[in-house]
């Protein structure tokens, strides 16, 4: 009966909307009590979860001081060089490995059986070859990049509508402009997920190398905090971190999501 | 008025050579598979006359998409000859155009810039290309639509803008297979005037590969009949129905003449494919598979 | 074609595949040998696969290869039983998965791991900061999985269900449950690899534990080969894992 009356009815705007976001600012505020009264009542050791006044005024001391941006700018340099020598060997990778199956069936197991694998584990290693500073943290975000990116790329090479390649190929288009006219095209979106996947593991490997040896970059900054045991200013910085990465992932999301609207 | 059915050849006589632009001489076709080799074509002759719609139709499993991808330079590998007024060719040629069966229109590319695809790999200078596309986005009816983007549009819509950007390239021939097959009757019976006007209007040699015999009585001079695999030329018959053509013809007595006759050559190489699959997948299971 | 030929024709991909694997560690042995490449940088192939024997022996393997895997069951376990049962109860109150499932979703890509001084400020050095680590980096796959399958039953299903008057517990436990299964396990597994890279990885980041704690001992120990060993010690366990948690998935799929 309730189904036939809510056919019936013409549609409304989405009705849910207010009690969506009172719902979900009712879950913050309880949080957020939840956490206050904890940090006050003794229970734990002290400062193990910090009032949050403090952790606030935590958060303004590290966002207003210059070597916090000195730090940030550090790491970001770090992960951009990472993502786009990891990107660029994934893309290569992919577009050889997407192009042949011959390729595909004798060069893809290993990179999608090593995939899933920790690769901080190969940061001795990587310290060993590249030394103790910023060029072992780029090898690790590079590392850590490569592998989603050249999956997706050659997955997305595969799943190309077989038709559109015929059609270009009908037209006698040479290599090139296949590559760029067809090909790259027709890869959009999985290229796009592939960079998303690739800038969130580029962005902990590197930041997992500067917590184990490093003295500048937020990593370390992290790990300085948990040393000197200043909690306060280790929530903050988790905090921040957390922002600036599911702001990134945002971002990136955001811009493939472009191209969706384009073509739907 | 009722046309008596005309002359109907069992051993195909080829047309003239020297009268023909498209000539397909002994086409036989293998492939290796895992359960042992198989024979798609079996000498397949026909040619094709300057101007002509020529169709070929067969049940499935008869090597029609194999012939089309043959004679489109897209599959290697055969025994015999294709050539296009006396050249015989080896690859995707620029005398041969192709429309495929399956969605085809690039979807991140409006309906000109599709059309207009061909004569951008030719190295056309923008201005001019986009004019000669929206000559040929009018001449299929899509006049408005040129802005437009694939997924803003329907399947026939669709097929049109494939079947424009082929013509834009202004082929000697035109290969289709089954363009029509993922729409609706009544869809396809309009486009099958829309087609008919065109081919009129250029006087364009048409290949059509298609399994639907209205499709095939309604739009061609000629069609070729083809058996089961191994797929053969069974029979040729000439459509004597009046030009130019519209989809009232269906109605009319000769053209149910003409379907019933090819039905019956057809059945039963339909029912040779029916027995042949039934079997296959009654016996896959056998092997644990 | 004769059998035999589809036969190479099926092996030669993965036999080329391996064959230039091999060929790039004779390259390299061949390199470190004639000095081209530094050996106190690049230990020699032919030594670490006889470390691999050696780490295996001295270093106690199995008993460190069985501290992590109880990790991983008991982080898989948690992960399995709160993610399946938070997916369902986003699913079945509306409002709440409206709310809240972007938020999941939100948590899947955010660098959890990176908070791992946190942990070891809760919980200490110890497998309870793992197991907890691991337990929340496995846990969104798991929710959005779940209520992905559940949301995704077929409407004719549905229906079916209702033409029969089944009360929505039964409607819920035969027919919805069932259907998101196959979905489900995809959730599990995803959530198993992401708990197990966890796993070593704090391992290794903290020094305790089993096999990721291996590694940090053998580097800071100056064993070169041992920690390349290790390293494909490590590296085969997850291949291994992962291989096996597919296969689970494809045939509970194909029985489901």
């Amino acid at each position: 009966m309730a189904e036939i009356g809510r056919l019936a009815r013409a549609p409304q705007a989405w009705p849910w909307r207010t009690s969506v976001t009172l719902l979900r600012a009712a879950i913050v505020l309880a949080a957020l009590l939840s956490w206050q009264m904890l940090a006050v009542s003794g229970l734990l050791y002290r400062d193990v979860v910090p009032p949050l006044p403090e952790v606030g005024v935590a958060l303004v001391t590290l966002l207003s001081k210059r070597d916090f941006y000195w730090n940030l700018w550090f790491t970001i340099d770090e992960i951009a060089i990472g993502l786009v020598l990891g990107g660029v060997a994934g893309l290569v990778a992919g577009l050889v490995i997407g192009s042949s199956q011959f390729i595909a069936k004798a060069f893809e197991p290993y990179l999608y059986y090593l995939g899933p694998t920790p690769k901080i584990i190969f940061f001795p290693v990587m310290i060993m070859w590249f030394g103790a500073g910023a060029g072992s943290k780029i090898a690790m975000g590079a590392a850590s990049c490569f592998f989603p990116i050249a999956l997706s790329v050659a997955a997305g090479m595969r799943q190309i509508d077989v038709v559109l390649i015929k059609v270009g190929l009908s037209f006698r288009a040479n290599p090139w402009q296949m590559a760029t006219k067809i090909y790259l095209p027709a890869m959009r979106q999985p290229v796009i997920n592939g960079l998303r996947l690739g800038l969130g593991v580029a962005l902990i490997g590197t930041l997992l190398a500067e917590t184990k040896i490093s003295n500048r970059g937020l990593g370390f900054v992290v790990i300085d905090a948990y040393n000197a045991f200043n909690m306060p200013r280790l929530y903050a910085i988790l905090i921040v971190l957390f922002v600036l990465a599911i702001g990134a992932n945002a971002l990136i999301t955001r811009l493939g999501g472009l191209d969706e609207i384009k073509q739907k | 008025m009722a046309a008596a059915v005309t002359s109907n050849r069992v051993m195909p006589v080829p047309q003239a050579a020297a009268s023909a632009i498209l000539v397909v001489e002994d086409i036989v076709m293998r492939f290796v598979t895992a359960e042992g080799g198989l024979t798609a074509l079996d000498k397949v002759s026909f040619n094709v006359a300057p101007g002509e719609f020529l169709a070929v139709i067969g049940p499935s499993g008869c090597g029609k998409s194999t012939l089309f991808n043959i004679i489109g330079g897209l599959l290697g590998g055969y025994q015999g000859r294709v050539a296009v007024g006396g050249e015989a060719i080896y690859g995707p040629h620029a005398s041969i155009g192709m429309v495929f069966q399956e969605e085809s229109t690039f979807p991140w590319r409006n309906v000109v810039d599709n059309v207009a695809f061909p004569l951008e790999i030719a190295g056309m200078p923008r201005g001019e290309r986009i004019d000669r596309a929206r000559r040929f986005v009018s001449m299929v009816g899509l006049d408005g639509f040129e802005q437009r983007y694939p997924s803003e549009l329907s399947g026939g819509m669709r097929q049109r803008v494939s079947m424009a950007r082929t013509l834009a390239s202004e082929p000697k021939i035109l290969l289709m297979d089954e363009p029509f097959a993922a729409l609706d009757e009544q869809t396809r019976l309009l486009l099958g005037d829309k087609v008919l006007q065109i081919q009129q209007q250029l006087k364009q040699t048409t290949l059509l590969i298609t399994h639907n015999i209205t499709e095939a009585v309604q739009l061609a001079d000629r069609i070729l009949v083809m058996t089961y695999r191994p797929g053969r030329v069974k029979r040729i018959v000439d459509i004597d129905l009046p030009r130019p053509r519209s989809s009232e013809i269906v109605s009319s007595e000769a053209f149910g003449r003409y379907v019933a006759q090819i039905w019956s050559d057809l059945r039963a190489e339909a029912s040779r494919g029916m027995v042949d699959d039934e079997s296959r997948v009654l016996h896959a299971g056998d092997h644990g598979t | 074609m004769s059998a035999a030929a589809v036969t190479a024709r099926r092996w030669a991909p993965p036999l080329v595949g391996f064959g230039s694997v091999l060929v790039i560690l004779a390259v390299v042995e061949v390199l470190i040998r004639i000095g081209a490449i530094n050996h106190y940088i690049v230990p020699l192939p032919s030594e670490v696969a006889t470390s691999l024997v050696r780490v295996i022996f001295e270093e106690d393997i199995l008993h460190r290869f069985l501290i992590t895997a109880w990790e991983c069951l008991a982080a898989g376990a948690l992960l399995t039983v709160f993610g399946v049962a938070a997916g369902i109860a986003f699913h079945q109150a509306r409002l709440l998965r409206l709310a809240c499932e972007n938020w999941v979703a939100a948590m899947a890509s955010a660098p959890l791991v990176l908070a791992y001084p946190l942990f070891l400020v809760l919980f200490g050095r110890s497998a309870l900061t793992i197991i907890m680590m691991s337990f929340l980096v496995g846990l969104p796959p798991v929710i959005l999985k779940t209520i992905e399958g559940l949301s995704a039953t077929r409407r004719v299903l549905i229906n079916v269900g209702r033409s029969f008057k089944l009360t929505p517990a039964q409607q819920f436990w035969k027919i919805l449950f069932p259907s998101a299964l196959p979905t489900i396990f995809v959730g599990i597994r995803l959530g198993l690899m992401f708990a197990l890279i966890n796993v070593v990885a704090v391992e290794f980041l903290i020094n305790f534990g089993g096999l990721g704690q291996l590694i940090n001992d053998l580097a800071e120990r100056y064993d070169l080969p041992g920690v390349y060993a290790a390293i494909c010690f490590v590296v085969l366990i997850s291949v291994v894992f992962f291989v096996l948690t597919e296969r689970t998935e494809r045939w509970l799929r194909s029985a489901a």
